[in-house]
Order: C-alpha cells, then structure tokens, then sequence
C-alpha cells in the first residue's frame, strides 16, 4: 500500500508539473498577443495561433492522466480534490489561452488602424494586469497557497478598472480622433479578452481554494438555503413569525 | 465479493450501483431545470426589469448552489467507494464538470437579473435592449437543447451545441457597433451596463458549448471531442 500511495503521488506531482507548463505557455502568450496587436506584426500573429494547438494536445494529455490515476490509483479525500481540481484547471487554462489567439486574430483584422498613445497604453496595461494575475493564479496553485487564491478576486477589480477606462477611451477616440467603427468595435472586443482572462485567473483562485481547504464558493449558497429551511421550519413549529431560531 | 453479489441477500450490488449512476443523471438533470428556471427569470429581468424576477433568482441560485454541492460530494463518494471505470468513471467525471457548468450558468443569469435597478440603461437605447433580447432567446434556445442532450443521451444534440452560433455572432457585433455609436453625457454607463450584460450571456453561450463537448466525449469516449471546448 505505501508503495502504491508513492506511485500515485508521483502522478500527482507529474500532472501538477504538467499544468504548470501549460499555464506557462499561456503565461508568455499574454505579452506575445500584446505585443502583435500593438506592433501589427502579420507573422507574430500567425505564430500565435499556430501555438494553441500546442496549448490544445497538452491539454488533452493531462485530462487522459488524470482520468487514467483516478482508475487506476483511487485516490480520496485530499487527493481526489487535488486531481479534480487539476482537471477543471486545465479548462480555465486552455481556454486563457483561446482567449489570446482572440487577441492576435483580433490584431490581424485592424493591422492598419492608427491607435492613439492613450489606447495603447490602456491595451498594454490590460496585457500586464492579465498577465500578473494569471502568473498570480498559477503561483498559488503550484504553491498550495490558499490565501493568494482567495485575494486574486480583490486583485481582478484593477483589471476590471482598467477595462472601463479603456471603454471610455474607444468612445473618446471614436468622437474626437475619428477612429473608424470597425477597428473601434475589434478593440472593445480585444478589451474583452484581456478581462476574461482575469476572470479564468479568479476561477483558478476558487479552485485552488477547494484544493487546499474543501471550501468552495456555493458553499455560501448552499448554507444559506439550510438556514432559510430552518428558519422556515421553526416559524411552522412555533409559529414565530420573525421566523429566527433562538 | 463479486459486484454483482450481496452479502445481506438483499439486490445485487450492481444493480444498485446501476441504479445510483441513473440517480445521478436524474439530478443532474433537476439542477438543469433548475438552471433553465434562472435563465427564463434573468429573461425576464432583462425584459421587464422585475425585480421580483430578480429577487426569486436570487433565492433560487442558493438552492443551485446546495445541489451542485450536494452532487460534487455524491459524486467524490462514489469515486471513493465504486471505483468506477471506463464509461462509469466518465459519467462520474462528467458529472462533476457538467454540474460545474450549470453553476456557472447560473451565476451569470444572476448577474444579469441582478442589473435589475439599473433596467432604465438596458432600455435608454431601444436597439440595444432589442438585441439583448434577441442574444438572450438564442442563449436559452442553446441551452434548452444542451439540457435535453443530457436527458435523452443523444450525441447528434450534444454536438448540434458545439458549433459556433451564428446569430449569437451577429447580435454581438451588432450591439457593439451599436454601443459605439451612442453619443452624450449617458453614453459611457449605458454602454457599460449593455457590454455587461451582452458579455454575460455570451459567456453562458461559452459554457453551453463547454457542455456539449463533455456530453459527445462522455457518449464517445472520443477525447478530441473536448478540444472543442470554447474558442
């Protein structure tokens, strides 16, 4: 038995590797998409989105191992969370990673549009802000770190902050700068992207937080209806009207 | 001990097993409906802006929250003690990340239902607010066929869900343009209200897409199927 519990922690820190590496790939991925859009560069583009098929099969790759160590090894409790949680994290991961390729098809449809410095810095702060908390995210997930996970929603707003500024800015363009409605409409989309990856960080936050401590954020949910069906309860067997059990 | 023998004389032990993985599929199927009953009252947020609408999503995203809670525990258990392989281990799988993808669902609904007080920005550009409408009938039209690939098993549904839609595409590129032509002082809240709200139903679409590629590789067992999870 102890032989076997070694195996399949080797399994364990082989898919955690492995999931590292993925979030790595989608970690450099995030500047290289920033910096197609903003140097218009045709060929980086391409290079991008010929990557994600990369991002693609290692994803597949670490799914099958996880589905092979829950057939073959049984893990429970600690351990089934850990390769739960990796299978649901190479999702948010992956799909970080379509979310950049958005960014560098998005780059190819207004290569000849004429960008003011006030966007450009917004689209770059975007790509740096992205980055950091995917970085953050992946951090907390190598590290087992459930206090990091839990503050990458707090860390989301800047993001969040940065995305609206940069709405305002297209609209500023559009008005003042006569920028054309169709590379307008391209950037609020790219602006998009690079807020959904933030979003994808905090879902790898969460998950990580289940890993480490069982909690997950439904439970909030969950508690609540217990106390409502209690309250409710209480209220039928004592006719309380305020309903609060004492 | 065989699987299919019990000690108490009592029905074999993989019927029993049979009949909790049935179980299972049925409940997951209640929280779909569950979720399905959110997207219809989000649809009337958006509409109407009740907020009584509003208020009952709320109450009713708690109880989703409790079953997808409630199924993740079910289905760790059975992992545990079944030790369930090849099509088994997948539906259990499957379980967890479809059940996992209705949450989801449902937070975004509630977050639109939530815009509730801010219905008068929704409305301020009629054609905005008309595209709204029309990104969130085919939201749930994807939706509804998504659930109904659960519950009769068919494949043909659960991949009619996978590819792009269309329409979707169309009422996002049209409400961005529409959002970049509005003009004054109220232009930049109601364009992030509508952006908001738009991106929240696109997102739902995202993960009708995510559930129908888990559901052909849990009928398959083809894993290629999940590399046609969101683009």
């Amino acid at each position: 038995m102890p032989e076997r519990h070694s195996t399949f922690h080797q399994d364990l820190d082989r898919i955690r590797a492995e999931i590292v590496r993925l979030a790595a790939m989608v970690t450099e991925l995030i500047p290289r998409s920033t910096e197609v859009l903003l140097t218009a560069d045709l060929g980086a583009a391409q290079a991008v989105i010929e990557d994600d098929d990369h991002l693609d099969v290692l994803s597949l790759e670490i799914e099958e191992h996880c589905y092979q160590v829950l057939a073959l090894q049984q893990p429970v409790a600690s351990d089934l969370r850990s390769i739960i949680t990796a299978m649901k994290l190479v999702g948010e991961i992956e799909r970080s990673g379509d979310l950049m390729v958005n960014v560098a098809k998005a780059a190819r449809r207004i290569y000849d549009a004429e960008l003011d410095p006030k966007l450009r810095g917004l689209i770059e702060r975007m790509g740096e802000e992205a980055a950091r908390l995917f970085k953050l995210a992946i951090d907390a997930y190598a590290e087992g770190n459930a206090g990091l996970a839990a503050a990458l929603d707090d860390l989301d707003d800047r993001l969040d902050e940065i995305h609206a500024d940069f709405i305002q800015a297209i609209f500023e363009a559009r008005h003042g700068d006569g920028l054309e409605l169709q590379p307008a409409v391209q950037l609020a989309l790219i602006g998009r992207y690079y807020e959904r990856v933030g979003d994808h960080a905090v879902n790898i936050g969460n998950r990580v937080q289940y890993m480490v401590t069982g909690w997950l954020p439904e439970h909030a949910g969950a508690a609540r209806l217990e106390a409502r069906a209690k309250q409710a309860e209480h209220a039928l067997h004592f006719g309380d009207e305020s309903g609060a059990p004492q | 001990m065989s699987p299919a023998d019990s000690a108490d004389g009592g029905p074999p032990a993989r019927a029993l097993y049979s009949d909790e993985l049935e179980q299972l599929r049925l409940q997951v199927e209640l929280m779909g409906v569950r979720v399905d009953e959110n997207l219809e009252r989000m649809r009337d947020v958006l509409v109407t802006g009740s907020s009584a609408a509003a208020e009952a999503a709320l109450a009713a995203d708690d109880e989703i929250d409790a079953m997808m809670v409630s199924l993740t525990e079910r289905c760790y258990l059975m992992l545990a003690r079944e030790a369930p392989v090849a099509s088994d281990l997948r539906l259990v799988v499957s379980v967890v990340r479809i059940t996992g993808e209705f949450e989801r669902i449902g937070d975004l609904a509630l977050r639109v239902a939530k815009m509730a007080p801010d219905h008068h920005l929704l409305t301020a550009d009629a054609r905005c607010h008309d595209v709204l409408v029309v990104m969130a009938d085919d939201t749930l039209d994807r939706y509804r066929t998504a659930l109904r690939a659960w519950a009769t098993q068919d494949v043909e549904l659960a991949t009619s869900v996978t590819r792009p839609s269309c329409s979707l595409e169309l009422s996002q590129e049209q409400l961005t343009e529409r959002v970049l032509r509005l003009e004054g002082d109220g232009a930049v809240p109601i364009a992030l209200r509508v952006t908001t709200a738009a991106k929240s139903l696109d997102r739902i679409a995202d993960h009708t897409v995510v559930l129908g590629a888990r559901m052909r590789y849990l009928l398959t067992g083809d894993p290629r199927h999940l590399a046609a999870e969101v683009r």
